[in-house]
């Protein structure tokens, strides 16, 4: 695989957009940064696939506009494991069969953390098995089902209220499932090339990330955190402020499993209190300080794994 | 003399004459759609096991591993995930293949129904099988006909050479850019997937010249440009108009059915009436209506029954969707007495009659003379036998001397039908 950086600077980043305007996406909205720049790493030769989710609903619906400039397919909520390994196989086969030009296309499933860590998990399992170059599951993960109005997913964090996990009088906590990690999920596929997390901090790490993902030469899984003001109850000027946080705190940590070697991407030195992260948010406004003491106790003891791990360049499962 | 005999001796003697014919496979109903599958040019195809269609996959996968065709199959963790991989690979432009039963149908229905609205000329088999719960592996048609309002062609075999002819023609008119829906072949569980009889496979080059190459009007495919696909819409934009458009897809279905199994015909030999499927009709006083496979023994009674001097007929559907209610209409208008022969049910229906009786009553309100029409269910896969089509007919045929008291029998049923 490519070891190269695609983008070492701000000033390498291609100007052209393939996620451009005409969507009506909330100011501040964490997914759509993701998806601009995860198609402009990605480039022209790109099929995007679209399962259920804001990421469908909200860039498009009122004027049959569409802000792709490159193909883009919808598929249903649990369909995005399929569909790309569908889309890979037409790509191969016909190439195969002198049907069409042969060229690399990349596959990208931008699914949220419902289409692919709830509906779409068994889907995303057996895509991530296949051995079709230039597929990439991407889970944009907002962290709940936002675009139904705010539902709790299996990667809603602890303590979060959501519409389906509010926090009440006899249930003060809100959401009491722990996060699903579905990077470690995706690495626990025998001999996936590429495994990854990120989020929109630091600025070149994520699509740095999507060219490598691309090229590693099989199917891949960048699991993204992106800030959703609409569910978390942020400003939406913080919403990049936060993802630095995310990772500042330890709440969300950076690593990557290339070929099986594990690298940890970022270490907070000295770690940020969690309390910074959650003050900034609505959704976690009803937490008393002991549950945000206990929040960061869970990442302090989770963090001794992932320097173990990055010690022995394996993944070492932190629960 | 002596001249002549040697002169005749000289001549040789001719060989004899002899006319090529085809040569016969014997095949069970899996091995027959397999083998049309591989003289179709499929690219892509996704496999999920579920009896008794199965079989179908087995075949196909064996033909692969020993490089009789080129292919990509793939074996999915699902049947939603397999109509999504033949919706999304023939959106690219690949001819697919997929395939199910029973609840494995029922499973996919999202994806199968996606397939159908958003316009993709997938084509599918359907081994029909009886829902659960319980599990059970008999045959019934409620799993197909489940998915007769959204917009998928639906035609249905009565043999094993009608079931390997079939899937060829299925993608000529599925693929027609008149047309773009996708297609499912139904075949009767076991009766037709798991039973072997001789049949003549059509030839490569036959299937060549009757198939163009799949040429979707337009691509998920950076080649073709950005295409945006299924976008999200608001309701009041293009709802209804993207509903007429697979509407009139479907209404278009008919001529190019007619067009496809006419040429079909020229290519191969093998001629087939489009629609329906009638022995005795032409001077018929009953008719025995029914699809598939059954129809041979129901063929059967009806010419004994014209041996005791009572003009019994039959009427087999090949299609389903789309109906053919103009041409089912002219065959039975004016005959005494009907009965429908059916695998499939609606629970709490109008007088407790089947799927099938439904799409036949809502053709025959338009007859100016109309039948006496029953309908002879044969539910939960317990298997009929020429007895029970023989007691069909009998009813059929006494049904205009005393009125019958109900419309819907269920006559393999132990007890009481109440």
């Amino acid at each position: 695989m490519s070891t190269q950086i695609a983008f070492r600077s701000v000033k390498e980043i291609p100007p052209i957009d393939y996620y451009t305007s005409g969507r009506r996406t909330c100011a501040g909205c964490g997914p759509a940064i993701g998806y601009r720049l995860i198609s402009k790493a990605a480039g022209p030769n790109t099929i995007f696939i679209g399962p259920t989710g804001c990421m469908y609903v909200a860039n498009a619906h009122q004027f049959l506009t569409s802000p792709y400039a490159v193909p883009w397919h919808h598929t249903q909520l649990g369909g995005g494991g399929g569909a790309a390994i569908g889309v890979a196989s037409a790509l191969r086969t016909l190439m195969l069969k002198g049907k069409r030009k042969v060229e690399d296309v990349n596959v990208i499933v931008m699914g949220g953390d419902g289409a692919m860590a709830d509906i779409g998990l068994s889907g995303l399992s057996m895509g991530l098995s296949y051995d079709y170059q230039r597929v990439l599951y991407v889970i944009y993960d907002n962290e709940a089902y936002m675009n139904t109005g705010v539902q709790a997913s299996s990667t809603t964090p602890w303590g979060a209220t959501t519409t389906f996990t509010p926090a009440g009088k006899v249930k003060p906590l809100g959401n009491t499932r722990y996060k699903k990690n579905m990077a470690l999920v995706a690495a626990a596929h025998p001999k996936v090339k590429y495994v990854a997390t990120a989020t929109l901090w630091p600025p070149l790490d994520l699509m740095n990330k999507v060219h490598k993902a691309l090229n590693s030469g099989g199917p891949s899984l960048i699991h993204v955190l992106l800030p959703c003001p609409k569910g978390w109850f942020t400003s939406p000027a913080d919403t990049v402020n936060l993802s630095k946080l995310a990772i500042e705190t330890g709440m969300w940590v950076l690593w990557e499993q290339s070929e099986g070697h594990f690298k940890l991407n970022y270490r907070p030195k000295p770690r940020k209190h969690v309390r910074e992260y959650v003050s900034l948010q609505g959704r976690f406004s009803h937490l008393k300080d002991e549950d945000i003491e206990k929040l960061d106790k869970m990442i302090e003891e989770e963090w001794a794994f992932w320097e173990e791990s990055a010690k022995v360049g394996r993944l070492i499962v932190p629960y | 003399m002596d001249s002549e005999v040697i002169r005749m001796s000289a001549i040789k003697p001719m060989p004899p004459v002899t006319i090529e014919k085809p040569k016969a496979k014997v095949w069970n109903g899996a091995r027959a759609i397999a083998e049309a599958v591989k003289i179709a040019d499929v690219d892509v195809i996704a496999a999920y096991p579920i009896r008794p269609y199965t079989g179908i996959m087995n075949a196909i996968a064996t033909m692969l591993a020993n490089g009789e065709f080129t292919a990509d199959i793939i074996v999915a963790d699902s049947e939603h995930s397999q109509f999504e991989i033949v919706k999304h690979a023939s959106a690219v432009g690949a001819r697919t293949f997929v395939g199910s039963s029973g609840v494995g149908l029922a499973f996919a229905a999202e994806a199968v129904i996606v397939t159908a609205l958003s316009q993709v000329p997938v084509v599918s088999a359907i081994g029909t099988r009886a829902l659960d719960d319980p599990g059970n592996f008999g045959m019934e048609w409620s799993d197909a006909l489940m998915f007769r309002d959204f917009g998928w062609l639906i035609s249905w075999a009565k043999t094993v050479q009608e079931a390997h002819d079939m899937t060829v023609v299925a993608y000529r008119v599925a693929e027609d850019r008149r047309v773009l829906l996708p297609h499912f072949i139904a075949l009767d569980g076991a009766a037709i997937t798991h039973v072997a009889t001789p049949i003549i496979p059509t030839t490569k080059e036959q299937a060549t010249n009757f198939l163009p190459p799949y040429r979707p009007p337009y691509k998920i495919d950076p080649a073709e440009g950005p295409i945006t696909k299924a976008q999200h819409i608001a309701p009041s934009l293009i709802g209804p108009e993207q509903r007429k458009a697979i509407d009139v897809a479907m209404k278009r279905a008919k001529e190019v059915i007619v067009e496809a199994w006419k040429d079909f015909a020229k290519y191969t030999g093998r001629e087939y009436p489009p629609f329906i499927e009638t022995t005795g009709m032409e001077d018929a006083d009953f008719a025995l209506v029914g699809m598939g496979a059954y129809m041979k023994d129901i063929e059967l009674v009806a010419e004994r029954f014209r041996k005791r001097g009572l003009k019994v007929g039959t009427v087999r559907l090949r299609y389903v969707r789309p109906f053919p209610a103009e041409d089912l209409l002219k065959v039975l208008d004016g005959v005494k007495a009907a009965g429908v022969i059916e695998f499939g049910y609606s629970f709490g229906s109008p007088y407790g009659t089947g799927s099938l009786y439904h799409e036949v009553a809502t053709t025959l309100y338009e007859a100016n003379s109309k039948p006496e029409l029953l309908d002879f269910l044969f539910l939960g896969g317990r298997e009929p036998t020429v007895e029970h089509f023989t007691r069909v007919a009998e009813m059929v045929t006494d049904s205009v001397h005393k009125k019958p008291q109900k419309k819907a029998y269920w006559l393999t049923l132990r007890g009481e039908d109440i």
